[in-house]
């Protein structure tokens, strides 16, 4: 996905460094551009309807803008404050058909469900999952911005078929799990994570942990912001019994690897479908749409 | 580093805290506390892979031993070693084909992986059972074990009795 998109937006940035120079050798296909109406305007030379639609609506008196303001932009308004180029164009063509693939490889419309009791609470990328039982609450927050580890194979050299099955992509967010206790008014708090050689694409017999415990402290109930003054207990140098009473204490309020690999699904399918309306969004800011 | 846990599957749930604790009082019974170990439960997928690609045998099974020293003879600790050589290898347990053994024979699923893990120490420690005189050499030394393992913690367990090779 994030493939296509870089080279959509190369694309766009090679097509908006040539027009220049065509725009100052002609100034048809500028018109063409601007006006949006391909068929019609091929060779239609300049009008008064442009020089209207150009300028604030005065059509004396007032010498419009479209050649003496930026004589070296690719293209004109069309009256919604922003420019349309070629490559504007070209790259809303581009994402209609990636749209189109996403949609097509998209797995359902909705969201997975994690088993065990889990409610979901949504907010833009960030994902809350909140669970009770007996007398706790039980939190999981994460984010699937830069959740996408990198694809750590190469690009099909040049002239090369890219290959048809591509690898997955699977979103490894790191997780915060939040344990409340009714009483209490700080909450324990573990910073989770996918380890990377787990989720790697090949055959190699990996070792670590489907997810591993990075940090834990406790944490002011309610409140949002890390406070950093609270002691900070990191794994890397722990005791080993520690850190396994750690995760079994996780996978008594339903935090294990169970949670973890349908966590991986929900957050894949959250990050695809975010994917999916950036590129839309996207599509309707270079449309002005 | 001592003992070493991973937990890479998640068909059953693993009691990490109780494995550790059952491992530690094995490694104290045989004299091995400082050695490292390491113990990675796994599916019957995962385990069924590396049984076919190190023993040529497409199944899974419930336990498979890698030891840091190939050619120990059986029972023989390794001796003046550096910092760095006191590893005697990993245990891959077959955690899922352990819960449905223990399913068929309604017994308890931490008990026979202690047992299971005992097995698979003494393969990292030189046994082999590829021949009788093998198998009950081992046989022995599991039956030792344990019975040091029921004195100190109360249990009742028992070696694995079934002959594989």
């Amino acid at each position: 996905m994030f493939k296509s998109i870089s080279r959509a937006v190369s694309i766009a940035t090679r097509l908006t460094k040539t027009s220049p120079a065509s725009a100052a050798r002609t100034v048809e296909p500028l018109v063409r551009s601007a006006l949006c109406v391909p068929n019609s305007a091929t060779t239609r030379p300049f009008t008064r309807s442009i020089w209207m639609m150009c300028s604030n609506g005065t059509a004396s008196g007032y010498r419009p803008r479209l050649f003496t303001s930026k004589g070296v932009l690719p293209s004109v308004s069309c009256g919604c404050g922003g420019l349309h180029t070629e490559g504007d164009k070209a790259f809303g063509e581009f994402l209609n058909d990636e749209i189109k693939e996403e949609r097509k490889i998209q797995k359902s419309n909705t969201l997975p469900k994690i088993s065990g009791g889990w409610e979901l609470d949504l907010n833009g990328t960030e994902a809350k999952l909140i669970k009770s039982l007996s007398g706790e609450k039980v939190t999981v927050t994460f984010n699937v911005n830069n959740s996408i580890p990198p694809n750590v194979e190469e690009e099909p050299e040049a002239g090369q078929k890219p290959t048809e099955n591509e690898p997955e992509i699977v979103s490894t967010p790191n997780f915060v799990v939040e344990v409340m206790k009714q009483s209490a008014n700080q909450a324990l708090v573990f910073d989770c994570h996918f380890p990377e050689d787990e989720i790697g694409h090949g055959e190699g017999e990996e070792e670590s942990d489907i997810f591993a415990i990075r940090e834990v402290s406790f944490q002011p109930a309610g409140e949002t912001d890390w406070k950093e003054t609270s002691y900070t207990l990191n794994t890397d140098s722990l005791d080993w019994a520690l850190y396994d009473h750690l995760m079994d204490f996780l996978a008594d309020r339903g935090v294990d690897n169970t949670f973890a690999d349908e966590l991986m699904e929900l957050s894949t399918a959250l990050e695809h479908q975010e994917y999916i309306k950036f590129l839309e969004d996207l599509n309707g800011f270079v449309k002005c749409s | 580093m001592g003992v070493v846990i991973r937990n890479l599957q998640h068909v059953v749930p693993v009691r990490r805290a109780r494995l550790r604790k059952d491992v530690e009082t094995l490694r104290h019974i045989l004299g091995i506390q400082k050695f490292d170990l390491g113990l990675i439960c796994v599916d019957n997928c995962k385990m069924q892979r590396i049984n076919n690609i190190y023993r040529k045998k497409n199944t899974a099974t419930d336990v498979l031993s890698f030891p840091f020293y190939e050619d120990l003879r059986p029972g023989k600790i390794p001796c003046g070693l550096h910092r760095d050589d006191l590893n005697l290898g990993d245990i891959f347990l077959g955690v899922e084909y352990v819960m449905q053994q223990c399913r068929r024979t309604s017994l308890d699923f931490h008990s026979t992986l202690t047992v299971v893990t005992t097995h698979g120490i003494c393969h990292l420690l030189g046994y082999r059972h590829d021949t009788d005189e093998e198998w009950k050499e081992m046989f022995q030394r599991e039956s030792y074990i344990l019975a040091e393992f029921n004195r100190l913690t109360g249990s009742r367990l028992e070696p694995l009795s079934k002959k594989c090779s």
